[in-house]
């Protein structure tokens, strides 16, 4: 049925029924939307309508691949998981690297949808062929570790590739993940708590088959030319030696490191921190995912202190930030530590250190004393209690009960205007970013189809010192303002450019560490490769890939519309619109939001009063079904 | 039949028997320390032999243990004293005198996996697909897993090369240690 690239098949999987079936990958589906991202979206749309609770049986699992999933071009053996987000209520999705999706593709399927809810714990698996709903119970409590070697284990076979949820999942903490290879996460949007909602405890996946591609003299060609430009990457090599650590520096530089909450963008004691530091004193070795030659995962280990012994991969700079600078915590045996027990009971490291750095700045500012919390000590850079905390937070235990519902739901129920330290966008933690001294991530930030997010639009090279890369992207008139971070100015035109590009990455599906930074592919890279993986002609263009992704990105924000986001909730905590940055090289810099949303509206032809996106604007991009709902529903 | 497999056994007896130790011109050599897990070896290897990407199909497979962060190579020693050629009662397998590689005459191969089962490396895996073994060539003397690894995890070098390189590793600590006083040494410039 198709030349190469996809497997043509989907596993459905109901849970409530005990039935699993094999279905056709639809040729529109393919030509409509790519892969990954772009089906999730699309499937979710149809199947998931705003009268379902994220948490019911009736949400949806979809973990979906690409046509380039398992084959050599770089970067390629990522995974996706979309559901509705019972953390944000909205569409949710989490993607992930380790060696999952590949073998997903191996085995036979481009993608598996997940629904309903199983009588008990049960986990699914699949060898080729053989797709089986087996018994849990024994698992039900393990944390990700275990789950995964038992798995292995019972089935004899060490090969097997397992995503599991820890007791974050089954507890059904809002911000629970979905670890893989024990360490690589599907962190964000709690999709381990969808998981555990399901009483499915893991997916564990086996294939043996092949991977195919349309044209395969000229597709190796092309793949071996593509990690040489990874190879002599500087960048990348950089990456390969010291990982996303490398971020600590880069942003304490430019005052975008976020400390304490965020109150400001400068850590003084980010040193203890840096990528150096860590490389130094407790690197033991460099991993990658599958097929991937920048290999930046780096496994630490701690001998000394009072976390000598810890051993683990990660922290990634979003945990330095999650439990180091931004709960004021220079100690990195205790942010590893925190990391290593994050993977095993699965649970969102940016979302977790984010608020346990909002009770942070509560307990500082007097909103809450000692006596509402335990008699736990909320004090800055208390790495002790960060890490007394986080399975207190898997289990719902006392005061982790109330931390596992996030920052949003925890201000709501404070009062005391807590809100106002509530660093969310639409009730997602927001990640390692400041959109003070870096505007376009205010802009993204506010307007990611999953909440306040780095992964969907962070354009990197505005903020980098990447002017000749910025000048291909976003074309030579923009400079110098590009690459200034710290006006409005064009801002939203490169996240519109840059988000809609991501959308086709995110459907491929590639690493973010090759496209957004280290800056080395683009959307010309991905139209040149597509049709040689596919056969599908269309794909290379760039015009119709502009138009795929941009595609992608409305279909996210008419499911979310339908969830009743408007333009007033594409907005940013108080701290960065009023409260100028206090201190570094970006001192006094607030966001001016409105322009560049006004802008970023006008781009995507949504409605500057509502944001919903306008009918002549759907039309264009096919997306006739969401004028009907949309009309049926009295949305337009 | 019975006839021809005494034959050929006796033929295996005297191949061994004769058998002058051929030297290796090169071999490929794995670094676990340096492989970081990323299969891309076993990505080019599927694809050079089979016009696919496979893994299964791969004649090097990377082991792992996620939990300690060790990644190993294992592939084909092509050993001085092949326990493979010793034992195929067909003679499929052979080490190649003029360079000492072992390789698999696939017209004398009846598939009886005594092979598969005998390498003490694992090396020599069975195709079920197309009732074939499968076992590292080292691609017509470009082994494409050397190519494509930029970690250096993988390295085909002469044979006698090899120890040495080793003990230069070795002896690294004691070589940065001497920089500390005297620098680059004789490169530094002025």
């Amino acid at each position: 049925m198709y030349k190469g690239g996809y497997k043509g098949k989907i596993l459905r999987v109901n849970l409530s029924k005990n039935e699993i079936k094999i279905e056709p990958l639809s040729k529109e589906l393919v030509r409509n939307y790519i892969g990954g991202s772009g089906f999730a979206a699309k499937i979710l749309y149809d199947e998931v309508g705003p009268e379902i609770d994220p948490l019911s049986p009736d949400n949806e699992l979809i973990l979906a691949t690409g046509p380039l999933t398992g084959t050599l071009w770089p970067t390629t053996g990522r995974i996706m998981f979309a559901s509705k987000s019972p953390l944000t209520e909205i569409g949710g999705e989490s993607h992930v690297g380790g060696f999952l999706g590949p073998e997903l593709k191996f085995a036979g399927y481009d993608m598996i949808i997940v629904k309903g809810k199983a009588k008990s714990p049960v986990y699914l698996y699949i060898e080729d062929d053989i797709v089986e709903l087996r018994d849990a119970k024994h698992l039900w409590g393990s944390d990700t570790h275990e789950t995964t070697k038992i798995i292995q284990e019972e089935n004899g076979d060490p090969e097997i590739q397992v995503a599991a949820i820890g007791p974050a999942g089954e507890n059904l903490v809002l911000y629970a993940c979905i670890i893989i290879n024990l360490a690589r996460a599907a962190g964000r949007t709690g999709m381990g708590a969808v998981m555990g909602s399901k009483n499915l405890k893991a997916i564990a996946v086996r294939g043996t088959g092949t991977v195919e591609v349309a044209d395969f003299e000229k597709f190796m060609e092309l793949a071996e030319e593509a990690h040489e430009r990874i190879d002599k990457n500087p960048q990348a090599r950089e990456m390969t030696k010291y990982g996303t650590p490398l971020l600590v520096a880069y942003k304490q530089e430019i005052g975008e490191l976020p400390t304490r909450n965020h109150q400001t963008g400068v850590f003084n004691e980010w040193e203890k921190l840096s990528a150096e530091t860590l490389r130094e004193n407790y690197w033991v070795k460099t991993r990658a995912c599958f097929g991937c030659s920048i290999a930046c995962k780096k496994a630490f280990k701690v001998t000394e202190g009072p976390y000598a012994g810890t051993f683990s991969e990660g922290p990634e700079y979003e945990g330095l930030y999650a439990f180091g600078t931004n709960c004021g915590n220079p100690d990195f045996g205790s942010i590893l530590k925190a990391n290593l027990l994050c993977n095993k009971y699965g649970i969102d490291i940016i979302s977790a250190g984010a608020t346990i750095a909002f009770m942070m700045e509560l307990y500082e500012k007097g909103i809450i004393s000692r006596e509402d919390v335990e008699g736990l000590n909320f004090t800055w850079g208390n790495h002790e209690l960060i890490v007394e905390l986080l399975p207190k937070i898997a289990h719902r235990e006392g005061i982790g009960n109330l931390l596992a519902e996030g920052t949003y739901r925890i201000a709501k129920k404070i009062g005391k205007n807590a809100e106002k330290y509530a660093i969310q966008v639409k009730k997602l933690e927001m990640s390692g970013q400041d959109g003070r001294t870096h505007r376009s991530i205010a802009l993204g930030h506010a307007t990611a189809a999953r909440g306040a997010d780095h992964l969907r639009s962070l354009i990197t090279v505005d903020q980098l010192g990447y002017e000749e890369i910025a000048k291909q992207r976003f074309g030579e008139d923009k400079l110098p303002e590009i690459c200034n971070p710290y006006t409005e100015k064009y801002k939203a035109y490169a996240t519109k450019i840059t988000e809609d590009v991501y959308a086709i990455r995110d459907a491929l599906i590639v690493c973010w560490y090759s496209c957004a930074w280290p800056p080395i592919f683009w959307i010309e890279d991905f139209a040149q490769i597509l049709p040689i993986a596919t056969g599908i002609k269309e794909f290379g263009s760039i015009e119709e890939l502009y138009k795929i992704g941009e595609r992608q990105v409305t279909l996210k924000r008419a499911f979310n519309v339908r969830e009743g986001i408007r333009r007033k909730d594409d907005t940013l905590p108080e701290r960065f619109l009023k409260e100028p940055m206090p201190e570094g090289p970006g001192r006094g810099q607030v966001v001016n939001l409105d322009v560049m949303l006004d802008e970023y509206y006008e781009l995507r032809g949504w409605n500057k009063e509502t944001g919903i996106p306008t009918k002549e604007k759907l039309k264009e991009l096919g997306l006739n079904f969401v004028i009907n709902d949309f009309e049926k529903r009295g949305i337009l | 039949m019975a006839v021809d497999y005494v034959h050929q056994f006796a033929l295996l007896v005297l191949l061994n028997l004769n058998r002058k130790v051929t030297k290796i011109q090169k071999i490929l050599v794995v670094d676990p320390e340096k492989c970081t897990g990323c299969r891309l070896c076993e990505l080019v290897c599927s694809a050079f032999h089979e016009k696919a990407f496979s893994p299964i199909k791969s004649r090097i497979h990377i082991i792992k243990w996620d939990e300690k962060a060790v990644d190993v190579p294992m592939v084909c020693q092509h050993c001085s004293k092949p326990v493979c050629v010793d034992i195929c009662p067909t003679n499929a397998l052979y080490k190649d005198a003029k360079n000492g590689i072992v390789v698999v005459d696939e017209t004398r191969c009846i598939g009886c996996k005594v092979c598969v089962l005998s390498c003490p490396f694992g090396a020599i895996s069975w195709d079920t697909e197309h009732g074939k073994i499968l076992k590292c060539d080292l691609c017509d003397g470009e082994p494409q897993c050397v190519k494509i690894c930029k970690f250096d995890a993988l390295k085909y070098v002469k044979a006698d090369k090899v120890t040495l390189l080793r003990k230069r590793e070795g002896a690294k600590k004691l070589s940065e240690l001497v920089s500390l006083i005297v620098g680059e040494g004789f490169y530094a410039r002025g």
